[in-house]
């Protein structure tokens, strides 16, 4: 971690570009052809360890594939994939003290699609990888969703066994989790978060460019332990089911590492850029509230990730090292596991949807041609509600037979958190207020969005009262207020993200009529699919059966067939964006009006952001306010000498 | 600055981003590493914490014993180097490479004696991770540390071979600054683990 | 604001309000209510419902008013009034949902403690849950065991809940009290039934192949009725007389029919195989009976070897 440098530092540094690269041969040049071989050869690598260490330790058998799998499969082989790729070129040079060409930035740009398949340490190359990557992990995991909802069509069991069911919804939950929602919004903020502060990248671009690596082996891990079969323990994995599920279980614990791992990078430079590289003028009181967001959210993910980590470690050794943390037979303690779990993954919840808040406040402000109202509380209640985020994993336990005091003062805490997330709300619906109101798509989903999750925000209060969770708890009724917050919190601020940006980000203009088409049609199948799993989850339907009572039949062929036109909703958005990516009209620097950095500059940027770190003037949503400005770019000058660069 | 004209007006490079804080942005990363390090081992704490609380009995569970001595003295060599690295990092800001390089070299010796002496330590105790929860807390709690430390004594190997090629000086040793934070960040995990494992 | 601002806001609000509250109160959403708990479960049910129809209300009454009130055309440029805030609307706003939320927080904790304490002197009943089954044992009325769940009616039962391997979850929609059975602690549960009837027991917590049939009845009797059955139970089959006959149907009914289908029983369980044609030797049924394994749990220890040797002979012995 510590050999990366920051951007200003090199160019202080670095004179010039120093050696050019040596060339190669072509298998040893980063790229493709050497992560595949170098994939197999730390394989071998890996398997020579386990060989060693179980012939000194005289362990029988010698050969075993258990541990094989962990050590060579999961930890060696990816990591020589990242190598080939190139991921560590830089880092491996410095430290053996040869020469290393400073980053000079030539790996910046994409200019064809190509450019998307290697190292690239342009934050905002990284940015769009992130994009299309977790939006493809997001169609893997609505597939899998539909499988689900077509299992649950009929009470029966129809298309699969129990087992095999118990998988789909594990996958399906990790895969969105794990891979959608928490990496999307780190790859809009990638994208728009160093253009925001006046940055000409992030804090470490090659730190930057790992974290997005690691997602691919995550996501392929995921996907693998469905096909290895063995996660059928839902995505919180409990033990000691999980220590009982096939092998298959240890591939989702080395997948949350891996993608843990990149989130806790991602984070750190993240906070890293905030704090040392906005531009001058730009106080933490003028950040716009996405930057806010991103650092709070940021701030959670290094303090709470890593007990997610320690709980998947925990799990997978019980597993493949026979160790007893939750054995209870051996004095272990099988509740530990859901106070660690939880203590990430309450919090994590917020990792998933503060940054939606800041995409929510952005494009609120800017089509309500208004100020965001009351911005100082916007971003004093994002740290509120990370502070007592921390003081409320028990809410997920109120059943689970922990020490019963804990569970009043959970519960006040957890209601508590209602307040802060009100303001919020509050304050959107305030913005509105005597604006003039733009309902472009973004604009859409982001009023969506306010609406939807305040719904799912009400059913975590009721969740939060203990004996309303105590009848409720592990019902449907946790399955609607899963999906309200996540789908219609998250998921519809990341949509109204990425129409936002779309235009900065590709250079052209999405087809609008499509987007309010998908709009409306996932507003109102969304609504039809989740909205009775209150209903039937509060009469007695549990959660995670593949077969259930007659009496929920028809309730759940209605949900189902709503979920299939949600599904078929995505696609809608699917078409739009690869039609108007290739062909949509060209995009202008600010079709939005927008006050923000990002939009002073081309669209797509320059390479290099800016030919002049932009000078802060004011507060970020000044509309209104007679020749108010949140930065000048040099008098405007560079940007008519930036050359633009196509993306595609 | 001249760089940085040259670099604008040939769109050789991005421009000088504006330091927004006196911190330096490496030493922060390496700091708020270290914070989620520092959660990491918390969450093994929690696990430990729950054992005890299970178990309940006198400390360590009857059958098993703990060599505080031993360890002990491990921890007395794991305080030592971090003196050691320190003087490795004085001297370089004063431009003594040679000091530079005898504290790096002296602060490996110390950290690899450390590694060996709990792996005899493993090979000796009598019980192993699948001896009921003890076993698999004691284990866990310093097989992480030991993890650690290794990552650490990485770090400093890097740091050596530079040193002995050429590298740092009084104006640039970030590069053994930084694995030096990490360094001191292992030994004291490394007195809250003895404590609480053999101590308390 | 002007007046009718605040008029066209309060009326949507009011109509908004109306319409949840209609589908709040003509929709059936508690399933029936058959215990003590499940009035003081409904009561806060209800309270929050009515706190959340309030704050749903004023959102969407605000929404809907600026949707269609502040709309402009596209290519509306001028910018809406720069109001940066407001003070004393914010500390409203910081307030009442304070107030709302310590309303939920005293009412929950007042019900909770009220629905931890039994009523006068609580039957015990051990309930053991075990991959896929549910074990009762009535030990104050010796050792009843039973694999439905009887309660007599008007008296508060005390739940010991343990797990033999992994987590479940107790839950019985119509008492609204749900508990989970961990393995390695004890957990207990308080209902007091006030409706006799036939009642779904549900597991809740994702314990595997089997979890979404790991269902049995709570059957609430009146009280003589109870006392009948605990009686019947306690001459009955459970601990069959030195040398005496074991009734093999009656058991395989009760311990396992819940598991496998078997016609010559009357069993229709979806757990394990179908049982009606086996085609394994009695040494193996023996042994899987004993044993359990690949999802079956082992019943060496709750079945007689009597009982076992009867099941064996009833399942296999006429074939082979
Ligand atoms: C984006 C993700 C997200 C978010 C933001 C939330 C937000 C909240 N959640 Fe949720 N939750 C999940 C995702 C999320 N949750 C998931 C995935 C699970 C299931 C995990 C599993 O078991 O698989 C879960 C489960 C869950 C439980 C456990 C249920 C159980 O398993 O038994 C509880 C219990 O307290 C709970 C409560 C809350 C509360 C109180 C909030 C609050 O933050 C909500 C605050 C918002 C509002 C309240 C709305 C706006 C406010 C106003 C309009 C002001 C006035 C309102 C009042 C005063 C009432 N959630
Ligand atoms: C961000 C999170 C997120 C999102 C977006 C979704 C989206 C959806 N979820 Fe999910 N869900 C969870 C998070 C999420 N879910 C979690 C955390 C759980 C709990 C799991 C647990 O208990 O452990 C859960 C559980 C869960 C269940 C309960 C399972 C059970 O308890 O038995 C159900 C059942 O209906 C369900 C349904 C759906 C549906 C219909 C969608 C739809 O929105 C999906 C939309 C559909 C698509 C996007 C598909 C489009 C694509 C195609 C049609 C095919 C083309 C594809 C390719 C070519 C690759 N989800
Ligand atoms: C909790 C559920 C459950 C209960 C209770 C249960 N079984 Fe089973 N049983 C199973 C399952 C699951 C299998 C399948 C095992 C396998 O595939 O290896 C099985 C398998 C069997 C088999 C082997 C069938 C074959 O064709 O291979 C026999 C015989 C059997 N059970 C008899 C019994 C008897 C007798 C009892 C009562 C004493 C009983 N079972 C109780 C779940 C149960
Ligand atoms: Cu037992 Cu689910
Ligand atoms: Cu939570």
């Amino acid at each position: 971690m510590s050999h990366v440098t920051g951007t200003s530092v090199h160019v202080e540094t670095g004179h010039g570009h120093g050696p050019p690269p040596r060339a190669r041969h072509w298998a040893l040049r980063a790229g493709w052809v050497r992560a595949a071989w170098m994939t197999g050869f730390f394989f071998l690598l890996g398997l020579g360890i386990v060989v060693f260490f179980r012939w000194l330790g005289g362990y029988d058998p010698t050969l075993d594939w258990e541990p094989v799998i962990v050590v060579a499969g999961l930890t060696m082989a990816p990591l020589g994939f990242l190598a080939g790729l190139g991921g560590f070129d830089y880092w491996v040079s410095y430290a053996l003290g040869s020469p290393t060409r400073p980053e000079d930035h030539s790996g910046h740009g994409a200019y064809t699609w190509r450019d998307y398949f290697r190292v690239n340490t342009d934050h905002k190359v990284i940015g769009i990888q992130y994009v299309s990557s977790t939006v493809f992990f997001f169609l893997a995991g609505g597939l899998m969703a539909m499988l689900v909802r077509a299992e649950l069509a009929r009470p029966e069991t129809e298309f699969f066994d129990t087992q095999t069911y118990n998988e789909l919804f594990s996958v399906h939950a990790s895969l969105m989790i794990f891979l959608f929602i928490i990496p999307a919004f780190a790859g809009l903020a990638n994208y728009v978060l160093p253009l925001m502060i006046g940055a000409p990248d992030m804090a470490f671009p090659r730190l930057n460019a790992l974290s997005f690596w690691l997602l691919p082996i995550a996501g392929i891990m995921l996907l693998a332990s469905f096909f290895f079969p063995g996660v059928g323990a839902g995505w919180t994995n409990y033990p000691p089911l999980s220590t009982e599920q096939p092998f298959g279980n240890v591939f989702f614990s080395m997948a949350v590492q891996w993608a843990g791992a990149s989130s806790i990078m991602t984070a750190l430079n993240f906070l890293v850029t905030i704090i040392t590289m906005r531009a001058p003028g730009m106080t933490f009181w003028r950040m716009p509230l996405l930057v806010w967001a991103n650092f709070t959210t940021s701030l959670l993910v290094v303090i709470a990730t890593p007990f997610i980590a320690g709980s998947q470690f925990f799990v997978m050794f019980d597993k493949v090292m026979h160790t007893n943390f939750f054995d209870p037979g051996e004095n272990g303690y099988a509740l530990g596991y859901q106070h660690i779990f939880w203590f990430y993954s309450h919090p994590a919840v917020y990792i998933m949807m503060l940054p939606g808040f800041g995409i929510a406040s952005e494009v609120i402000s800017t089509f309500s041609r208004k100020p965001i109202f009351g911005y100082r509380l916007m971003a004093l209640s994002l740290m509120a509600i990370l502070v007592l985020g921390f003081s409320v994993w028990a809410h997920h336990m109120f059943v689970s037979g922990m020490a019963t005091y804990l569970r009043v003062p959970m519960m006040v805490t957890t209601l508590l958190i209602a307040i802060p997330t009100g303001i919020k709300v509050f304050s959107w619906l305030a913005t509105l207020w005597e604006g003039r109101l733009h309902f472009s798509a973004p604009m859409l989903w982001a009023l969506g969005f306010v609406s939807m999750f305040v719904i799912g925000g009400l059913s975590g209060v009721m969740l939060g009262a203990v004996p309303i969770d105590i009848h409720v708890s592990d019902t449907y009724f946790i399955v609607a207020h899963i999906h309200y917050v996540l789908l219609g919190g998250s998921l519809f601020t990341i949509f109204a993200g990425i129409y936002y940006w779309f235009p900065k980000m590709t250079g052209r203009m999405y087809n609008e009529r499509l987007a309010k088409i998908h709009f409306w049609l996932t507003l109102v199948s969304f609504n039809a699919t989740f909205f009775p799993m209150h209903l039937i989850g509060v009469q007695g339907m549990p959660r995670r059966v593949a077969t259930y009572e007659p009496q929920f039949g028809d309730w759940n062929l209605f949900i189902s067939l709503s979920s299939f036109v949600l599904g078929a909703s995505f696609m809608i958005f699917v078409y739009n964006v690869i039609v108007s990516w290739k062909s949509g009209p060209p995009a202008p620097a600010n079709p939005w009006r927008g006050m923000t950095i990002e939009w002073l500059v081309s669209s797509p940027p320059p390479v290099f952001n800016f030919d002049e770190v932009p000078q802060v003037v004011g507060n970020p949503y000044e509309y209104g306010v007679k020749g108010a400005r949140h930065a000048i770019l040099n008098g405007d000058r560079a940007a008519a000498e930036l050359e633009p660069v196509r993306s595609t | 600055m001249a760089t940085h004209a040259e670099a604008a007006e040939h769109h050789h490079g991005p421009p000088v981003a504006n330091q927004s804080s006196r911190v330096d942005s490496r030493v922060l990363g390496m700091f708020l590493f270290i914070a989620s390090e520092v959660m990491l081992f918390g969450a093994f704490f929690t696990a430990y914490f729950f054992v005890r609380v299970v178990a309940g009995s006198p400390w360590p569970e009857p059958p098993f014993h703990l060599p505080v001595f031993v360890a002990g003295v491990n921890t007395a060599i794991l305080v030592t180097s971090s003196f050691t690295i320190h003087w490795a990092l004085q001297s370089i800001k004063r431009d003594n490479r040679a000091g530079l390089q005898a504290g790096l070299v002296l602060t490996l010796a110390l950290g690899i004696v450390f590694l060996l002496t709990q792996v005899r330590e493993y090979s000796r105790v009598g019980f192993n991770p699948g001896d009921g929860a003890f076993g698999t807390i004691f284990y866990g709690l310093t097989g992480l540390h030991g993890a650690h430390v290794f990552v650490g004594l990485t770090l400093l190997t890097f740091a050596s071979i530079r040193a002995f090629r050429g590298h740092f000086s009084a104006a640039h040793h970030h590069g053994v600054e930084i694995p030096g934070i990490y360094w001191h960040f292992v030994d004291v995990m490394w007195i809250v683990v003895y404590v609480t494992i053999y101590i308390l | 604001m002007r007046r009718g601002a605040i008029v066209a806001l309060v009326s949507i609000a009011l109509v908004v309000a109306a319409v949840t509250t209609a589908i709040a109160y003509f929709v059936d959403w508690l399933p029936e209510q058959a215990s003590e708990e499940r009035q003081g479960i409904d009561l806060v049910f209800w309270v929050t419902v009515a706190i959340c129809i309030f704050f749903f209300a004023i959102v969407a009454s605000v929404s809907i008013y600026a949707a269609v009130k502040f709309r402009v055309r596209p290519d509306d440029e001028s910018d809406g009034a720069p109001i940066h805030g407001h003070t004393g609307i914010e500390i409203v706003w910081t307030l009442v949902p304070t107030i709302c939320v310590v309303v939920i927080a005293v009412l929950s904790a007042i019900v909770l403690a009220q629905n931890d304490k039994p009523k006068g002197d609580p039957l015990r009943v051990d309930v053991l849950a075990q991959q896929f089954a549910w074990q009762f044992t009535y030990p104050e009325e010796g050792e009843v065991r039973a694999t439905n769940l009887y309660l007599p009616v008007d008296r508060s039962t005390r739940l010991v809940i343990s797990a033999r391997d992994v987590l479940h979850s107790f839950w019985v929609p119509e008492f609204g009290q749900k508990q989970d059975a961990v393995p390695g602690i004890v957990t207990t549960l308080i209902v007091t039934p006030t409706k006799t009837g036939d009642y779904r027991l549900i597991c809740t917590e994702l314990c595997g192949q089997g979890h979404a049939l790991m269902r049995t009845r709570a059957i609430v009797l009146s009280q003589p009725e109870f006392a009948r059955w605990l009686r019947e139970q306690q001459q009955g089959p459970a601990e069959p007389p030195p040398g005496g006959e074991v009734d093999a149907q009656g058991t395989f009914v009760q311990t396992c029919g819940g598991c496998h289908e078997l016609e010559q029983a009357g069993t229709s369980g979806q757990i394990g195989p179908s049982l009606n044609e086996l085609a394994l030797d009695p040494a193996d049924v023996e042994e899987q009976i004993r044993k359990g394994g690949g999802g079956m749990p082992a019943f060496e220890n709750d079945l007689s070897e009597a009982q076992i040797e009867a099941l064996v002979q009833y399942l296999v012995g006429d074939d082979a």
